[in-house]
């Protein structure tokens, strides 16, 4: 009988497994067909010397590692990624940073605040387009009112694109004016979410402003911050709409970060192979960070 | 106010105009048929040039006249050319009338990607007699054919190098002409930097502005374009060239230079903020219209000759039809009735378009009453710079697949110099060592 009732709790199981995996499979399906294949073709393309002046050249796998072997030689590619590195570490710290502090002074019940909330959100919900031509007005000194009134007031400053020193802060500084708002976004809602008694219990004892963040607070927005900050950081090598407006990589290579390495070589050279490998690495380089913020979002739902 | 019948009887005079153009333009046969073409849709697209722009305000004409519909779009230089080389590579049939692009002639028409037009142009039942090909400057038919004669696309400009001085007043008082040679643009950009006026303007296609100063210094782009294209930027006299060219820019260019597109430089000269700039003459021929404060001031000259001669840049651009295209007849009505010379001829006369393409146009009356701008006879100025360029191949290295790499680098290493990141010796060599990796992984054997 006992046996009969553990066979048919099986059978149960059983039947809920290929359930589930029979409900499971267009979706299954769907995702392969939309974020596999693509990602397996573009690493098929980087195994050759794909131009699309040549068809032939798509299907020669006579080299497959060629593509790679000259990006680690090629020093345009390797000083994009120290370019990349400089973008992202002070974009992410920008970013953090600027959306901790507003989101903290946001973080009241009142109306004015709230309508607030919203204004500031304005630069993150425009089109990236639009936000690297304010930032190319702004940054051009025949027409920039920003120039205009330094000029007027006997501070002329020289164009900050064209600047090797400066191209890539000024580049650094619009983005973090685009993206601070999505860091403030989580950290607020992460901010709401506290509990007031541990707040109100550290006030009767007499914490300062600055003891309650950083022994209460804190504690539970970290892993907000943390996701948020690495979401920018994913985020931040892909950056192209700015740097493309504003300086198209230059003075020289100045801003010339890998993702824009990658778009001329495919898009105006047409080596469609290489820029393909270049990809893949990027790629390969985002899905890690995917798997970090994966990771560290379990740690911090398991010890929240 | 205007009544309905007045208002009926100029729509019915415009429309009779039109019809007279169209006739003229040899399509009287096709009106004569009825509407062949009647519910056939194109999809047209060139970079926003002048005469693309210009011609979209005729269209209306066009398709009263054709039946066809026609959806046209003129993006910006750079996004034209990377939308059109995916389209073109992939075979796609989206457009039915692109633009031929000078710096991709070798590689869109080597591969193929473009239909000959000579079939057209035979048939009379399609192109009559007096539309008049050979009308056309033979060196722009010249780099829109094959090596057996075989023509791709119809040429809509000439873009030549010429040079302007917006503020010709301040230098006649200092006793200055316009230059003649490098030297000059030394003399006349240091004399006029002050007070405002930046002494020289250029904008940040250095791949198009900076080898006339290359060739003119003796150096070139590649060895022997376009047999032997072993890059040539890190010669003595390349290095040279760069450092002069750099120099203009830095010490004479306005804040921000290294960001400036043709548009700014046009804007610069008719501000009043800029004196003297090499450019394409269509980007300096604004400086003389009404609304330019330097309209009274301006003269314009040939490219100056550097030590080792005279080298005018040189660029045109033509229709053709991608040989995906689905109904190709119909492409070239469109293509035939836009380069007529009616149509060439009420660009120039009704919207003041100053760069043609064909003789007919640029010897006509109009064209050169239109162009003789401040007692400077600016089409004979144009049309000798077209005849420089067609006279020799110095412009071969434009035309070579592999140029738009090259050309890159030639605008990154102009940028390191000017911006001061490096010496002219330094850059150079760095652009000489990433052309010949990019050449190579082209396939260039060198």
């Amino acid at each position: 009988m006992e046996e009969a009732a553990a066979q048919g709790g099986y059978g149960i199981e059983r039947r809920q497994r290929v359930a589930l995996l029979t409900g499971l499979l267009p979706a299954l399906l769907l995702l392969a067909a939309l974020t596999v294949a693509p990602a397996l073709y573009l690493f098929v393309v980087s195994l050759t010397p794909a131009t699309p002046t040549n068809p032939a050249s798509l299907t020669d796998f006579s080299a497959p590692a060629q593509n790679y072997l000259s990006a680690l030689d090629d020093e345009r590619f390797t000083e994009s990624l120290w370019v990349q590195l400089k973008l992202s570490a002070s974009t992410v710290a920008a970013q953090t940073l600027l959306g901790l502090g507003v989101a903290l002074l946001l973080n009241r019940r009142a109306r004015l605040v709230h309508a607030l909330r919203t204004v500031f959100l304005i630069p993150m919900v425009l089109p990236p387009i639009v936000a690297a031509l304010i930032w190319k007005i702004l940054y051009t000194p025949d027409v920039s009112p920003l120039h205009r009134a330094l000029a007027a007031v006997d501070l002329p400053v020289s164009s900050l694109i064209t600047n090797p020193h400066t191209a890539l802060w000024a580049i650094a500084l619009a983005d973090t004016w685009e993206w601070f708002p999505f860091t403030m976004l989580i950290i607020l809602a992460a901010l709401q979410m506290i509990p007031r008694e541990p707040v109100e219990a550290a006030q009767v004892d007499g914490a300062s402003p600055l003891q309650l963040f950083r022994y209460v607070v804190l504690p539970y927005i970290r892993p907000a911050i943390v996701v948020a900050a690495l979401f920018r950081l994913i985020d931040s090598i892909k950056a192209f709409p700015l740097i493309y407006v504003l300086t198209s990589g230059g003075p020289g290579t100045a801003t010339q970060v890998t993702n824009y390495y990658a778009f001329t070589q495919a898009f105006n050279y047409a080596y469609w192979g290489y820029a393909s490998a270049i990809a893949v690495m990027l790629t390969a380089g985002v899905f890690v960070l995917s798997w970090v913020i994966g990771s560290r979002g379990t740690v911090s739902s398991t010890h929240g | 106010m205007s009544s309905p019948a007045s208002r009926d009887r100029r729509r019915m005079l415009k429309q009779a105009a039109a019809l007279g153009a169209y006739a003229l333009s040899g399509n009287a046969p096709l009106r004569a048929a009825g509407k062949p073409f009647e519910g056939v849709e194109l999809n047209v697209s060139c970079w926003s040039a002048p005469f693309p722009k210009l011609l979209q305000g005729y269209l209306p004409e066009f398709e009263q006249l054709t039946g066809i519909k026609v959806h046209y779009d003129t993006p910006g230089f750079l996004i034209y050319n990377q939308r059109v080389d995916l389209e073109l590579s992939t075979r796609g049939s989206s457009y039915d009338v692109l633009n031929i692009t000078f710096i991709y002639v070798d590689r869109w028409l080597r591969s193929g990607w473009f239909a000959p037009l000579n079939d057209f142009l035979k048939d009379e039942s399609a192109t009559p007699k007096d539309w008049n090909v050979d009308d056309f400057l033979p060196a722009t038919r010249k780099i829109m054919s094959d090596k057996e004669g075989h023509l791709y696309g119809i040429p809509w400009t000439c873009d030549c190098l010429m040079a302007a001085a917006g503020r010709y007043d301040l230098m006649e008082k200092m006793g200055l002409a316009m230059p003649r040679t490098f030297d000059e643009i030394d003399k006349v950009a240091a004399a006029t930097n002050k007070d405002g006026i930046a002494g020289f303007v250029g904008d940040n296609r250095h791949g198009w502005n900076f080898p006339p100063y290359l060739q003119g210094f003796g150096g070139n782009v590649f060895r022997g374009a376009p047999n032997d294209l072993m890059p040539t930027l890190d010669t003595r006299e390349a290095i040279a060239a760069a450092d002069f060219f750099s120099h203009l820019l830095r010490d004479y260019g306005p804040n921000g230079v290294l960001s400036y597109s043709y548009d700014q430089v046009t804007a610069a000269l008719k501000q009043g903020r800029g004196n003297y700039a090499t450019e394409g003459h269509i980007f300096l021929m604004p400086a003389a219209d009404p609304d330019s404060k330097e309209a009274k001031t301006v003269r314009y000259s040939a490219f100056p000759r550097g030590p080792a001669g005279n080298f005018p840049g040189f660029a045109t651009h033509a229709w053709g039809i991608p040989v995906g295209a689905k109904n190709k007849r119909a492409s070239w009505e469109f293509i035939k009735w836009a380069m007529s010379k009616q149509m060439m001829m009420r660009a120039v006369t009704e919207k003041g378009y100053s760069s043609p393409s064909r003789r007919s146009v640029i010897e006509s009356a109009e064209f050169k009453k239109r162009l003789l701008l401040n007692d400077n006879d600016v089409a004979d100025i144009y049309l000798k710079t077209i005849e420089v360029a067609g006279g020799s191949d110095y412009m071969a290295y434009r035309i070579v697949p592999v140029f738009p790499q090259v050309d890159t680098l030639i605008g990154q290493a102009i940028e390191r110099i000017v911006s001061k990141q490096m010496s002219a010796a330094d850059s150079m060599r760095q652009a000489q060592s990433s052309a010949i990796a990019d050449l190579k992984r082209a396939g260039i054997r060198l």
